[in-house]
């Protein structure tokens, strides 16, 4: 408290851990059922950061991330990623009702055991929401991705390999609902245009779309990668149960579905449960 | 002198006779379980109050909550905010009772704040949005807090009738719909129950979630 008094800046350390897991049943991204690969994976991400609130109406957070996730079939997807992130957030007012406005920025560095997949990754986004009862809050945003490959791979002459030279910019819209003190329920839509990557068996349509190729072994030796330009709209629901005011048991499924060019669309889903812990 | 004596023993007889009168409330939820942290009191039905001395009150932040949650306090008292934790806080109240905002700070401020209306008043924190207090801000000297036992003791209450009612931060309805009439000038203590419907508390949540954001 004597050190928070003596100066201007008066921070306040957290650090986050979330453990679970998550089914993917298109890892893939694929469109043909006989393309199709879905796997479990085992989560563990775990976050450093620091708070700090230069006036009563803004926020300022810098956080230093870590992530990692261990697949039951398929080992190349096996990650572990290291990043940074930052955060400004502005109230415009006083109380929790007040409408406020936040801008991120993230960068990670993702090691794959299949070095296909290695690439450096960044992240920005500007949220603006409003809390619009005491149990229900929205917000909409925009945001923007980048992915770089550390690795370039091509197998076909004059082709670019590296179909994880990735950028996209997405819209979304969340809102989430306490039900009562313990259960939360919420749910996001977003909207991305912006390169893919779907993986299949050679595809002579597909190929003449991408404009990137590479082998893609962690699925097996005739599988390919591609990059194309698509669409993707993703539904998350979200059910959140607090264990106490530092813990949370937390249950999502996310919808994907993808349009990339006229003949290529494919759904993805996501079922995953977290145990998630704030100190 | 012996006639100086004898009315200083009178006098010291009467006020330990209007000491011993006490009001013992029971709050229950209605599933019959004990209500902490409700605040009952009693106001003479005649509306003779006299205002004992006013002491400061504390409401401490600590652990980024208000602590004590609920506060009962007498109408003009002032209340001091100390800062026990690590971070600033912002405190704030848009409550009829009591408009106030004491601007990021750490440690105690200079000044309290004088809760001089009676009513509900309650606390918030700009940065920390989870944070909720209450102060109840009472027109009679004659209130207390249950405890975690769901029981308060009302003491020192001179015998006459009272009019009691209770509140509680999550009371669903009115607290005047909780008043009942209790008579202290023929009992020394008078035992009071109420059965209150509760709404779920009113906060935002503090505990982490935890999603998956999508993928492309």
């Amino acid at each position: 408290m004597l050190l928070c008094a003596a100066g201007p800046a008066c921070a306040e350390w957290f650090y986050d851990v979330r453990a679970g897991g998550m089914y993917d049943d298109n890892l893939t991204r694929a469109q043909q059922a006989a393309d199709v690969r879905g796997d479990a994976a085992a989560t563990l991400a775990a976050a450093a950061g620091w708070f700090v609130a230069p006036t009563g109406a803004d926020g300022v957070t810098l956080s230093l991330d870590a992530n990692s996730e261990a697949y039951g079939r398929f080992h190349g997807l096996n990650l572990i990623s290291i990043g940074a992130g930052a955060g400004y957030r502005h109230k415009f007012g006083l109380g929790s009702a007040a409408p406020w406005v936040s801008v991120t920025v993230k960068a990670a560095h993702d090691d794959y055991r299949g070095d296909i997949r290695d690439s450096d990754r960044f992240e920005a986004g500007v949220e603006v929401g409003r809390r619009l009862s005491t149990d229900f809050d929205a917000s909409f945003g925009v945001a923007g991705d980048r992915r770089r490959p550390r690795n370039d791979s091509p197998v076909v002459p004059g082709i670019s390999g590296k179909i994880f030279d990735l950028r996209g910019q997405s819209v979304f819209a969340r809102a989430a609902y306490d039900v009562s003190d313990r259960l939360q329920v919420g749910g996001r839509l977003s909207v991305r245009r912006g390169d893919i990557e779907s993986t299949t068996r050679q595809n002579i349509d597909i190929f003449l779309a991408s404009d990137a190729i590479a082998a893609d072994p962690t699925f097996g030796s005739d599988f390919y990668a591609y990059r194309l330009r698509g669409t993707t709209k993703t539904v998350n629901l979200n059910a959140s149960w607090a264990l106490s005011d530092r813990s949370s048991i937390n249950f999502g499924y996310a919808l994907a579905s993808t349009a990339a060019y006229d003949d290529l669309n494919y759904l993805s889903r996501v079922g995953s449960i977290l145990l998630a812990f704030h100190f | 002198m012996r006639i100086l004596f004898g009315l200083a023993l009178f006098a010291l007889t009467a006020q330990t006779a209007l000491a011993q009168n006490e009001i013992v409330a029971t709050v229950l939820d209605d599933n019959g379980k004990p209500v902490a942290d409700a605040v009952v009191v009693a106001v003479p039905a005649d509306g003779g109050i006299r205002l004992p001395t006013r002491r400061d009150a504390v409401v401490d932040q600590v652990d980024k909550e208000f602590t004590p949650k609920v506060n009962a306090i007498l109408v003009g008292t002032p209340v001091i905010f100390p800062n026990h934790d690590n971070v600033r806080h912002h405190v704030y109240s848009f409550s009829p009772a009591k408009r106030f905002e004491l601007p990021l700070y750490a440690g105690v401020p200079a000044q309290p704040v004088v809760f001089d209306t009676p009513g509900v008043v309650i606390l918030g924190c700009n940065i920390h949005d989870w944070m909720v207090g209450y102060v109840y801000v009472s027109e009679s000297p004659y209130f207390a807090k249950t405890r975690a036992d769901g029981k308060a003791v009302i003491a020192d209450v001179p015998g006459k009738t009272y009019i009691v009612r209770v509140w509680h931060p999550q009371l669903e309805g009115s607290e005047a719909m909780t008043k009942r009439t209790v008579d202290l000038s023929a009992k020394r203590r008078v035992d009071v129950e109420w059965a209150l419907k509760l709404k779920p508390e009113l906060r935002m949540r503090r505990s982490p979630v935890g999603d998956h954001s999508g993928h492309y």
